[in-house]
């Protein structure tokens, strides 16, 4: 009881650290300018929408606004979810990297505290601001776009679910990364196996429209090997409005909408790959020289 | 402290070839040796921050990876780097918390390790604004916070200027007043001269010497005697002492001279009908002694050709 306590207490000093790293680089002070600057845009850019559409009432329905509101929140999702992952690999690639070529785990690692405590710890800390963005920044932009338009979409609080899902997919990948390769190339690959993960998903519902079963073969494996892309589905289907599915039907492929969500399998499968991932990564961590 | 056929190999290169010795409690023992001869590696896997090719470590009877012994030692690294977004307050209080110091003993142990290494005036500054020097000041300080009774220092006035030198002595001196062992790594053959109960020279991956420096470096010495005028009767006479090295107009050098035995030499070249000027016993510095080590060919090696 003793140990676990101190382990957990070992974990959790290393996740106030890797946050406050955060806060004094200045890391989350020039995201909050950014994000503050890009919800004040977006919410001038709808009540701008919003006004034309009262404008035009005799031609644009309640509906057709609502449409396109829906379609401009799912693309805005997605804008963020990338500058999420990019963000979330770009924060986590250097991690352990840094601490080993800069010096700073000379002194560190050889304190009480295991090296699977400084990974999870690093892990917690990362993720916990990661979060604690999506959930501010996503509030506040829905917030934002129901008080200027009255549009809410239908699942809020499960896109953001999934798109905090999938920055800790790339977190953990990043951080398995770091712990053998530069953070450079660890934060490379890692935005390039989103954008992989990302097209494997759109490439899906193309192959899925045109009855393409070995497309969609390698998608499914994509998809397994790195379930970023099932998270973006999901965070895409939470924001699909019923009239915005419907209407997409009548097309017979289109980028914006996914038919379905993650199924529950696959959501334990990324639950089970972050795991397997972070074990790898404790592994490959433990047997480093530094 | 103890290690047992410690071998490490990285890739093809071999950074320590079956290091064996044992470090008793309380004494500062002295690791010399070149750039590159393991003294590093050494220590590194005595931390458990690298794993063995072959060969044990332990520190204070325990395994490099035992989490208790780990709260009991203190270490500066050679290449030392601390969060340079912290003070070197908050560097110390991170120490204590990841030692596991109970924290109504952290601002004692952070202000009396600051004393120590002369960083009080600076300590609320972050580490990013610090000299080098000032960085391996705050390393000694991090090495101590914890109140160590194992402290391992690698090359620990590497940055330092001769001021922060003699800190760095007084301070392996205050550790062995109160009991602490210290291992310290060095290629600064003074340093060690004047702090070390015991040294082993280290040279590619093994220990070529090891012993108090009185051993290292008593036995015989040379002794230069300066006559009036030096005829053969005299290099004969000084020959069963030690090998006559040069016989002079108005010297004679002689290698090998047992120390006990100078008044002796003295006592036969007089017999011998020598006017004596000057008796002058060479005293063997380290660094002669550290030179002629590492350059005495190495068995092992030639074994292998």
């Amino acid at each position: 009881m003793h140990c676990f306590k101190s382990r957990t207490m070992q974990t959790l000093i290393i996740a106030s650290l890797a946050i406050a790293e955060l806060v004094r680089r200045r890391v989350i002070a020039a995201v909050a300018v950014l994000t503050a600057a890009c919800i004040a845009l977006t919410a001038w850019a709808f009540h701008k929408l919003h006004l034309y559409a009262l404008a035009h009432a005799a031609t644009i329905t309640r509906g057709d606004e609502a449409l396109a509101n829906s379609m401009q929140v799912i693309l805005l999702a997605h804008m963020f979810g990338m500058v999420l992952a990019i963000g979330a690999a770009f924060l986590a690639a250097p991690a352990i990297a840094n601490e080993i070529e800069g010096g700073v785990a000379l002194a560190m690692l050889p304190r009480p505290i295991r090296r699977r405590d400084v990974l999870l710890g690093k892990f917690m800390g990362l993720s916990i601001v990661t979060i604690a963005f999506v959930f501010l920044t996503g509030s506040l932009e829905f917030a934002v776009v129901n008080l200027y338009t009255g549009y809410l979409p239908p699942h809020p609080v499960e896109a953001m679910l999934y798109l905090s899902a999938g920055a800790v997919v790339l977190i953990a990948l990043a951080l398995a990364g770091s712990t053998r390769f530069s953070p450079i190339a660890v934060g490379i690959v890692a935005v390039a196996l989103y954008g992989i993960a990302w097209i494997g998903q759109v490439a899906d519902g193309l192959a899925a429209a045109y009855n393409n079963d070995a497309i969609r073969t390698a998608c499914t494996i994509i998809s397994l090997i790195i379930p970023s892309g099932g998270m973006w589905r999901g965070s895409s289907y939470s924001l699909e409005p019923v009239a915005l599915a419907a209407a997409s039907t009548q097309l017979r492929f289109n980028p914006i909408t996914v038919t379905s969500p993650p199924t529950s399998a696959y959501l334990i499968w990324t639950a089970a790959w972050i795991v397997i991932v972070l074990i790898a990564a404790v592994i490959s961590f433990e047997r480093r020289d530094v | 402290m103890r290690t047992d056929a410690l071998t490490k190999q990285y890739g093809p290169v071999t950074a320590l070839a079956g290091l064996s010795m044992s470090v008793p409690r309380g004494e500062i023992f002295g690791f010399l040796g070149p750039n590159g001869a393991g003294k590093t590696t050494a220590v590194k896997l005595l931390l458990g921050l690298a794993r063995p090719t072959s060969g044990e470590a332990r520190v204070l009877g325990a395994a490099p990876s035992d989490l208790e012994m780990r709260r009991r030692i203190g270490y500066l690294p050679e290449l030392f780097r601390y969060q340079d977004w912290l003070t070197a307050r908050e560097v110390l209080a991170l120490h204590c918390a990841l030692a596991g110091l109970p924290r109504v003993r952290w601002s004692g142990a952070i202000d009396a390790s600051l004393e120590i290494a002369g960083l009080t005036a600076r300590r609320d500054d972050r580490v990013g604004t610090y000299s080098k020097g000032m960085q391996q000041r705050l390393g000694l300080a991090v090495a101590l916070v914890a109140e160590p009774d194992v402290v391992f220092l690698d090359e620990p006035t590497s940055a330092l200027d001769p001021v922060g030198r003699r800190d760095v002595r007084e301070v392996l001196r205050s550790l062995k007043a109160r009991g602490a062992t210290v291992f310290l790594n060095s290629h600064m053959l003074s340093e060690v001269e004047q702090v070390c109960d015991r040294v082993a020279v280290v040279d590619r991956g093994r220990v070529v010497s090891l012993g108090t420096l009185a051993e290292l470096l008593g036995g015989s010495r040379r002794v230069r005697i300066g006559v009036e005028a030096s005829t053969a009767a005299l290099a004969a006479a000084a020959a069963a002492f030690g090998i006559v090295e040069r016989a002079g107009s108005t010297e004679i050098v002689i290698g090998g001279v047992e120390p006990g035995r100078i008044p002796d030499v003295v006592a036969a070249l007089v017999a011998a009908g020598a006017r004596i000027r000057s008796v002058a016993p060479e005293s063997q510095t380290l660094e002669d002694r550290f030179l002629a080590l590492l350059q005495e060919p190495d068995d092992a090696d030639s074994d292998h050709r």
